[in-house]
């Protein structure tokens, strides 16, 4: 899924360009440290960015709860905000939100109008850390942060996006930062959108058991690159009373952190380093 | 109750697996185990993605040309001396196998374990004639039916939710003395079915996949118990979904390799079998071989987007990888087929009435996608679900129907969603409460919100019950408001 | 009551069934013909291919080991030492043997053995008895059997049922030896599978049923434990014979 478009990226590198900010509604409701953090960062590494105002929400509230007439109207308003000013690249922080972004070309397969628009949103669009280390072809944000973490891997941007690596390979060059893997790391949080609220018996099973396995790691941070997934499992050690010692944290916002510019390191052979996107797992 | 396990309403049989501590554990055992034992069955074959590629495309292949490739089945069954029946639905099927069994005077039954005949519910339609017995022979469905047919859990370990002390008790009951330890309760059962074995006249066999090209039928099991259910008795019965088959050896063999890679983590299990009728000069092996082909619902999924799930090869891998199946194990589902398949497949054949609960059982998490050895889209096909139950069938008439269709207003309106930004905080602030040091650091700046009163929305309940929310930013320090100052300073500084 | 016994076989009954999901799939029948399975890749056919006889030896001798078989490699002037030793380990006192001719035993050096055994009963499974083979085989502490083929992949035995030797030889009684010559070690299933659709097909080989045997019957039905033995063998060898 992601290899032409690697293959393209890989001639971008080190030129200039414009991305278009796709926020996220979780972002411009409840997160806005979160996209701070991303425009921070893709101006650090040379980028214009635009925010086209009238983006609202990539459409899974209602998509994925089988409202599919509902949400049309959704995908058709956020197709048109976020292809309204040319740019180069439309960057978000969600890899979820992302790939449902790439999924509207095949929704809107038959729709005269919107056919190839989605297809240009397919092409230009891509999760944070994958924009980073796939397009911008960096290694090493120059960012610091001496503590322990633990990763919260997330479904839709592993499986659905196809992006299993890219923020891994970003967070082991940040300096300082001692990542401690997470037991199970395959496992959803039991966010899964509105299944969340609509099923609490279910996810409330299933958050425990992904707050059990990041408490086992004792780690001071959990990093995560779906914000929705992270104040799902902090919500619940929060609510558990047990997190007293964590801080949650956005990998925009790790990438940001205490940055030194002059470590700023890119792919030097992109065609032999670049860890490929679905990795090497089976699972 | 066709393939419902239980009568009891969604919610309550979630609790009830909830509670069940063994149970849980051990689902999680066993998927643990599993996810060890698959991963490196897969990587030592070698390009697995290859192997998925392969697989899907024989099971679409087959699945297109269906009605062709029964017929070849047929043709060939019936030049090798055996008979074929095509059941329209289960009480065809079942009423066929009882005509069977009562002409040819059947005494001593033995079945080997099978998903279609539990579907179509065989067994106690055959225990209604009288002075006839009948014995599952896998180990688990011997479990289960001498527990007073307790009902499978799960595809290929169905007897997962019950340990090792429970399982003493039900031996206890036909003369077992010994202690709890499994390979002692293993030979006890050996040998009172071998002796069962010995006087069997009549097998029921389900089938792996059917030869189309010579008729016979591939079974796959660890413990053998199909190869003499179809070796001894005089009359061998398979009972199959009309859709397990396979042009020639060939393809079963294929398959065969990623299935018992992504079933039991096992390059082949102890026993691939291909086997028909008996030849003149051979001595054993059925001297009347019976093939039932059930269809049983499932040419609704023929030309839907459903038709996908007719690839299904019954591995079960997809509920070994499944984050909901551990927690509720098979009785949540209330289905004969749980987990991801069964979200898909039970809505199909038992219908959307009885099981509209369990495509939403479901975080769309994808992992049953990613593991399918036919690559099955599951978690789509559970999506499509939900589209047929909300927008073509409207089975929601509650609140959160209601919610759900102002959020999509609310996502496809950028006024609307402006105003949503606007009155976000003012609207939850109320309900919020000021972080203490005993909160994660940075996930409250504005504070949280762990109760709502009773008169909330079922939805915000639902989150808000479970999980500490935060309070939203005001309005003037949300993402966008900052970005747009932000902006303007760089644009300033760049002049 | 509808007499469905009389649906089987019945040309009708299979052209409704048909016909019907033909048109639920809204595709017309008999279309196979333009339209054959052309396989995506030949994954079944490369994996593990290019080995040598010796190669494929080790490769089998690990993974019959891993699945838990007792596994030896013998000159054929040493065959019958080594299965004399397996009926004294086993402390076996009745044992089962395929009645195949004269010939298959000299192939296998085994003539002299055969006639030297001091074992009683020995049961032959001959086809002239029926099914009272059966009994013999549940009678019979082991059985020493002949398989067509090894799989080096997968540590799996391959045997089609002949006349001399039944489907149950291999199942019923409690021990269970197979003779294998190297020559017969074939990389994966998709070799030996090969062959069975060919001799099928071509009529060289009638056999109503073809085992794919890998370690002996196990069970984890009870807690994931894994038990070794439940229906068939408790135990399992496999004897390759080098020189043959």
């Amino acid at each position: 899924m992601l290899n032409l478009k690697e293959a393209k990226c890989i001639q971008l590198m080190h030129t200039y360009m414009k991305v278009c900010i796709f926020s996220s509604c979780i972002v411009d409701l409840l997160y806005p440290d979160v996209g701070k953090a991303m425009v921070e960062l893709l101006h650090r590494f040379g980028c214009e960015t635009v925010f086209p105002e009238k983006q609202i929400c990539c459409g899974q509230p209602t998509y994925n709860s089988g409202y599919d007439k509902e949400t049309i109207a959704t995908f058709k308003n956020q197709l048109d905000a976020l292809l309204s000013i040319d740019a180069d690249y439309i960057v978000g922080p969600t890899g979820s939100c992302v790939a449902m972004l790439h999924e509207y070309k095949d929704i809107l397969k038959d729709d005269p109008e919107y056919a190839k628009k989605a297809q240009v949103l397919y092409d230009k669009s891509f999760e944070l850390t994958q924009f980073i280390y796939r397009v911008l072809g960096i290694l090493d944000c120059g960012a610091e942060l001496d503590d322990t973490a633990t990763f919260h891997r997330s479904c839709h941007m592993t499986r659905l996006l196809g992006e299993r690596t890219a923020p891994l390979v970003l967070l082991e060059h940040v300096k300082g930062l001692n990542l401690i893997p997470l037991h199970n790391i395959q496992l959803c949080c039991g966010f899964g959108g509105t299944f969340s609220a609509k099923e609490p018996l279910l996810s409330e099973a299933m958050v425990d058991d992904k707050a059990n396995n990041v408490l086992k790691t004792k780690a001071h941070i959990l990093i995560g690159c779906e914000q929705t997934c992270l104040m799902n499992i902090g919500g619940r050690i929060n609510r558990r009373k047990e997190g007293q010692h964590i801080k949650i944290m956005h990998i925009a916002e790790v990438l940001n952190h205490n940055v030194d510019t002059s470590r700023i390191t890119y792919v030097k052979d992109t065609d032999h380093v670049m860890v490929p996107a679905n990795g090497n797992g089976v699972f | 109750m066709g393939i419902a396990t239980s009568d009891k309403p969604f919610l309550d049989r979630v609790k009830e697996a909830e509670a069940d501590k063994f149970m849980r554990a051990s689902v999680a055992k066993a998927q643990d185990a599993q996810f060890t034992k698959r991963t490196e069955a897969r990587r030592q074959l070698g390009n697995w993605e290859g192997w998925r590629d392969l697989s899907a495309q024989i099971r679409q292949h087959v699945i297109k040309h269906l009605p062709d490739y029964l017929e070849e089945f047929s043709e060939n069954v019936q030049k090798n001396g055996g008979h074929i029946f095509f059941a329209k639905d289960g009480d065809e099927a079942s009423a066929f196998i009882k005509q069977l069994a009562i002409k040819k005077k059947a005494k001593n039954v033995v079945k080997s374990k099978s998903m279609v005949t539990t579907e179509i519910g065989l067994d106690k339609e055959l225990l209604t004639i009288p002075g006839l017995s009948l014995m599952e022979t896998d180990l688990a469905e011997f479990i289960l039916q001498e527990d007073d047919w307790d009902e499978p859990t799960h595809i290929v370990f169905p007897t997962l939710h019950k340990n090792r002390n429970q399982i003493q008790k039900v031996f206890e009951k036909i003369g077992y003395k010994g202690d709890n330890v499994p390979e002692h309760m293993a030979k006890f059962v050996r040998h009172y079915l071998r002796n069962y074995f010995m006087k069997t006249d009549f097998g029921i066999t389900g089938c792996n996949f059917a030869i189309a090209n010579n008729g016979m039928i591939n079974l796959v099991t660890n413990e053998g118990n199909a190869d003499i259910t179809m070796a001894i008795p005089k009359t061998q019965v398979v009972v199959m979904g009309m859709e397990r088959i396979v042009p020639s050896l060939k393809e079963a063999e294929t398959l065969d390799n990623v299935l018992c890679r992504s079933a039991v983590g096992q390059k082949l299990t102890s026993y691939c079998s291909f086997s028909k009728g008996k030849e003149a000069d051979e001595a054993d092996g059925p001297d009347d071989f019976y093939v039932v082909v059930v269809d049983n619902g499932r040419w609704q999924m023929l030309n839907t987007d459903f038709e996908p799930m007719l690839q299904c090869i019954r591995c079960g891998s997809c509920l070994n990888v499944c984050p909901v199946y551990r927690q509720v194990g098979g009785k949540g589902y209330g289905s004969i087929y749980p987990g991801p398949m069964g979200a898909v497949l039970s809505p199909i054949l038992g219908g959307y009435k009885e099981f509209q609960d369990l495509p939403y059982a479901c975080s769309l998490c994808d992992a049953c996608t990613e593991t399918c050895p036919v690559k099955i889209p599951l978690q789509q096909l559970i999506r499509k679900h939900r589209y047929v139950e909300m927008d073509k069938l409207h089975l929601d008439h509650s609140m959160t129907n209601t919610m759900l269709k102002a959020v999509g207003k609310g996502t496809a309106s950028p006024l609307l969603f402006n105003d949503a930004m606007r009155f976000a905080h003012v609207a939850l602030e109320p309900f919020g409460k000021k972080t203490t040091p005993e909160d994660i650091k940075n996930l409250y700046p504005e504070g949280k919100i762990n109760h709502l009163p009773a008169v909330a929305p079922k939805l915000a309940h639902g989150w808000v019950d479970v999980r500490d929310l935060a309070v939203p930013p005001k309005y003037h320090q949300n993402f966008r408001h900052w970005y747009h100052h932000y902006a303007e300073e760089e644009e300033h500084n760049n002049d | 009551m509808t007499d469905y016994l009389k649906e089987a076989n019945n040309p009708q009954n299979q052209e409704d069934f048909l016909n019907r999901i033909a048109a639920a799939a809204d595709r017309p029948r008999h279309t196979l013909k333009d339209d054959p399975l052309v396989p995506v890749n030949d994954l079944p056919e490369t994996t593990l291919a290019g080995k040598t006889q010796d190669e494929l030896l080790t490769i089998a001798k690990k993974n019959s080991e891993n699945v838990h078989v007792n596994f030896q490699v013998v000159k054929a002037a040493d065959l019958g030492i080594t299965l004399n030793n397996f009926i004294a380990e086993k402390e076996v006192k009745s044992l089962m043997l395929p009645s195949f001719d004269e010939q298959k035993w000299n192939d296998y050096s085994l003539g002299k053995w055969q006639e030297s055994l001091q074992l009683d009963p020995i049961y032959y499974w001959e086809p002239s008895q029926g099914r009272q083979n059966i009994v013999n085989a549940n009678a019979s502490d082991a059985a020493i059997g002949f398989a067509d083929f090894l799989l080096a992949e997968s540590g799996t035995i391959t045997i089609a049922t002949y006349p001399q030797q039944g489907r149950m030889f291999h199942f019923l009684p409690t021990h269970y030896l197979a003779i294998i010559p190297k020559s017969k070690i074939l990389p994966r299933s998709r070799q030996a599978m090969d062959y069975y659709q060919k001799a099928i097909q071509e009529g060289s080989l009638k056999t109503s049923n073809i085992n794919f045997i890998t370690g002996p019957s196990n069970s984890g039905d009870i807690e994931m434990v894994l038990i070794v033995g439940v229906h068939g063998p408790l135990d399992m060898e496999y004897v390759v014979v080098e020189d043959m």
